[in-house]
């Protein structure tokens, strides 16, 4: 109920905005009658007032704007002449129309059909000039028509008195643009962090927290309501993918429909921005690759046209958005073999690979299994950036696909880059935080439960093998220095054989490792603020936040250190490689 | 901070054309300098924060009123040996401020703000650069009441740096 009348207000707004433009343009239509481009500019709004307003149901809108956009068609085809006796009804049309907009908030009775049927008798009459002559005729083509049009005419005469008085109207939105809103939401972050850090300074106190709950609340319902107001629902960007697909689609020569599912999903405005483009690249992937061609399908006893499906679902902290396609699937063996000769992976990786793991390959830099390059896809660029993107604001991606029955690319993303549930913890006395979007689990293991191999560090989590990796060891490596000399096992070879570890599991798109930290702090809400330059190429850390105690809290960037260790082991690997030949 | 408005008034009565005001500060035994439209604060240093893969005399990040921002070590990045006598610690933090960069350098004095007259400020460069910097930061040198003042463009220190950083990452 709250989404409906939501939508409502949206389109209250717009329709609004459009009724001023339509007013505006036939102004100066009326005083420049040439000006193509103000009629095609009225064409358009009209048309966009039709499909707005059909969409919603609100049918006496529709159908007055539809006939409008008729009349506008007609005069740009050069049907009618705009001129004064057209004006006339046309601004009276347009009036009616912004009466019945401003109906949808009281719901009052406006009458439409009278205006309507005489904007429909112009245009089939040709304009009125012609009309006059034409009378005799119309009438026999149309005689009910004509009736209709006096006969209603006359109620609305009546009718009109009360919508003749020019009211101006006020939409009940406000536009806002997006830079105030991240300023507010700026404000609020520092003001949590305050607020922190008075509770924090309060524990100490006698009186303890209980001072403070207020405070606590009301600035946590003013940073939820500031999170609110970034909300955009994802149907906003979902409609503009249409196009994209038929682009696509007629570049390709397939035969492509979309279908959108969840589009009320709200999602934090910024996510959906950074999102946007990679969300085109996955949909052209899925057409280039995915769908199959029209005679393909029928050969394959499918429907000609193949089915592009956009669904976004929201969960707790994350909106999921799903591009499922219809096509022939991901194949396997071409990935593997591909892989191979780019040499991502060796032969014996290949052989053990999940197919999940194998599905994630097609993100890496330059693969590409299409034999041709074509327009949109194949190229070998793109799906690699898709994932750099992703990762930037730690969206997950998962690849399930089905031999001849499609692929679906599943995105994790978080509903707000704003606030984070961060996990706190203590190394070489710096706090650092990791979102808990990436944690699976806080272990403790002996030294004696941790093993060499190769050249890092394993041990057993829940009956996986996980790689443990000392943070420590990550941070402190230097560049400079030979890169694969058992690095990641210094600090184990440091530590007393007894000793007990703190281990963070995180987990990103099928990479598990145990980070072992000095001491862990507390689950904590964050609100992240970039890095600035100088230190805002440092990729290991995504950002910072402020603590209570007015210490500055690193947030861990776990896709790239993830990246990182990984990372290393390919290029000890490749080192490896050398000294052999 | 006292001293430093006096010296200012003292200035201040026989004020040349063509004059301007720097903040001095020591970095081992030697006096350097910041022009003073780019410094924005002089604050007590708060707790650093480290940070890793960053250069050596990047010391961290620090939270400034609010704002987090990079705490740079000149005398690390200068190579100046810290007086053995001198092991107080960096206490103060001049806040410097551009269009691109916000950061700290830590100091160890309370600095002074002194006019000099454009007369006092030698900017012949009769020094040797450092051939790897691109760029020299020094603006030249300033001498008043037989000291001997060198006057930096803190922006250029960083932003060589960061340069090469990025040329590393390119080749890399």
């Amino acid at each position: 109920m709250k989404k409906d009348q939501e939508y409502k207000e949206i389109f209250l707004a717009e329709s609004l905005e459009n009724f001023e433009e339509i007013n505006r343009l036939l102004t100066q239509l009326e005083k420049h009658p040439s000006e193509k481009n103000t009629l095609h500019a009225l064409f358009r709004i009209t048309h966009t007032l039709k499909g707005n307003a059909a969409g919603m149901g609100f049918t006496g809108i529709a159908e007055l704007a539809h006939v409008l956009e008729d009349l506008f068609g007609e005069v740009r085809d050069g049907n009618i002449v705009m001129d004064r006796p057209v004006f006339e009804p046309v601004f009276k049309g347009v009036d009616v129309l912004g009466a019945l907009i401003n109906a949808v908030r009281d719901n009052a009775d406006v009458k439409y059909k009278g205006i309507k049927t005489k904007l429909e008798v112009i245009i089939r009459t040709k304009g009125i000039a012609r009309s006059e002559e034409g009378r005799a005729a119309v009438g026999e083509a149309a005689p009910e028509v004509m009736a209709a049009t006096e006969a209603t005419l006359a109620v609305d005469g009546r009718e009109a008195e009360e919508t003749e008085e020019t009211r101006i109207a006020f939409s009940d939105l406000v536009q806002v643009p997006v830079r105030k809103l991240d300023n507010l939401l700026n404000l609020v972050g520092e003001l949590i962090i305050e607020k922190d850090r008075i509770l924090a300074q309060a524990g100490n106190h006698t009186r303890g927290t209980n001072e403070y709950a207020r405070l606590s609340r009301i600035s946590a319902d003013l940073q939820y309501s500031v999170m609110d107001v970034r909300m955009v629902q994802v149907g906003f960007l979902f409609n503009k993918f249409h196009r994209v697909v038929r682009d696509a689609a007629v570049v390709e020569n397939k035969n492509v429909t979309l279908k959108l599912e969840g589009t009320d999903t709200e999602i934090d405005r910024n996510v959906l921005q950074v999102m946007s483009d990679s969300l085109i690249h996955l949909i052209r992937n899925s057409i280039g690759h995915g769908v199959e061609s029209a005679e393909e399908r029928q050969r394959l006893g499918k429907p000609a046209a193949g089915v592009i499906t956009l669904r976004a679902t929201g969960e707790t902290d994350s909106v999921v958005i799903e591009i499922t396609d219809d096509g022939k699937g991901l194949d396997y063996e071409k990935i593997k073999r591909k892989a191979l000769s780019k040499g991502l992976i060796t032969q014996d990786e290949a052989d053990r690979m999940p197919v999940d793991e194998l599905g994630l390959l097609i993100f890496e830099p330059g693969f590409s299994t299409a034999d041709q390059v074509t327009a949109i896809s194949g190229r070998g660029v793109g799906m690699d950036v898709v994932k750099k993107t992703l990762d930037s604001i730690g969206a997950m991606i998962r690849v399930d696909s089905k031999p001849g029955l499609g692929t679906t690319v599943r995105l994790t993303l978080p509903s707000s880059m704003a606030v984070k549930s961060c996990l706190l913890f203590e190394m070489q006395q710096d706090v650092y935080a990791i979102p808990l979007s990436f944690t699976e689990a806080v272990i403790s293991l002996y030294k004696t439960n941790i093993h060499k191999a190769g050249g890092g560090l394993i041990a057993n989590h829940l009956g996986k093998n996980i790689a443990v990796v000392f943070l420590k060891d990550v941070f402190d490596q230097d560049l400079e220095k030979h890169i694969g000399t058992n690095l990641l096992q210094k600090t184990f070879d440091e530590i007393h054989p007894e000793a007990k570890l703190e281990i963070v599991v995180v987990t990103f798109n099928n990479r598990t490792v145990g980070f072992v930290v000095d001491k862990l702090l507390q689950q904590k809400e964050i609100v992240e603020k970039p890095l600035m330059k100088p230190v805002d190429r440092v990729k290991f850390i995504g950002g910072v936040t402020i603590l209570g105690s007015g210490n500055v809290c690193l947030v861990l960037n776990v896709p790239f250190i993830l990246q990182f260790i990984f990372g290393l082991y390919v290029q000890g690997r490749s080192t490896k490689g050398i000294t052999l030949n | 901070m006292e001293a430093a408005t006096e010296q200012n008034k003292t200035v201040a009565d026989g004020r040349k054309a063509g004059s301007f005001q720097i903040i001095v500060f020591k970095q081992g035994n030697e006096e350097y300098a910041l022009s003073i439209d780019q410094i924005k604060e002089v604050v007590i240093t708060p707790t650093i924060t480290r940070m890793p893969q960053t250069l050596p005399y990047i010391k961290g990040v620090a939270n400034i009123r609010g704002n987090i921002i990079a705490i740079l070590d000149l005398e690390e990045k200068f190579n100046i040996k810290r007086p053995a006598d001198q092991h107080t610690g960096n206490h103060y933090t001049l806040v410097v401020e551009s269009e691109d960069f916000k950061m700290g350098v830590l100091v160890r004095e309370v600095p002074n703000t002194l006019t000099i007259s454009a007369a006092d400020f030698d900017e012949s460069m009769n020094i040797i650069t450092d051939v790897t910097s691109e760029s020299n930061y020094v603006r030249g040198i300033v001498k008043v009441q037989g000291r001997l003042i060198i006057l930096i463009d803190i922006f250029k220190v960083i932003g060589q740096d960061v340069m090469a950083a990025l040329r590393k990452n390119t080749a890399a």
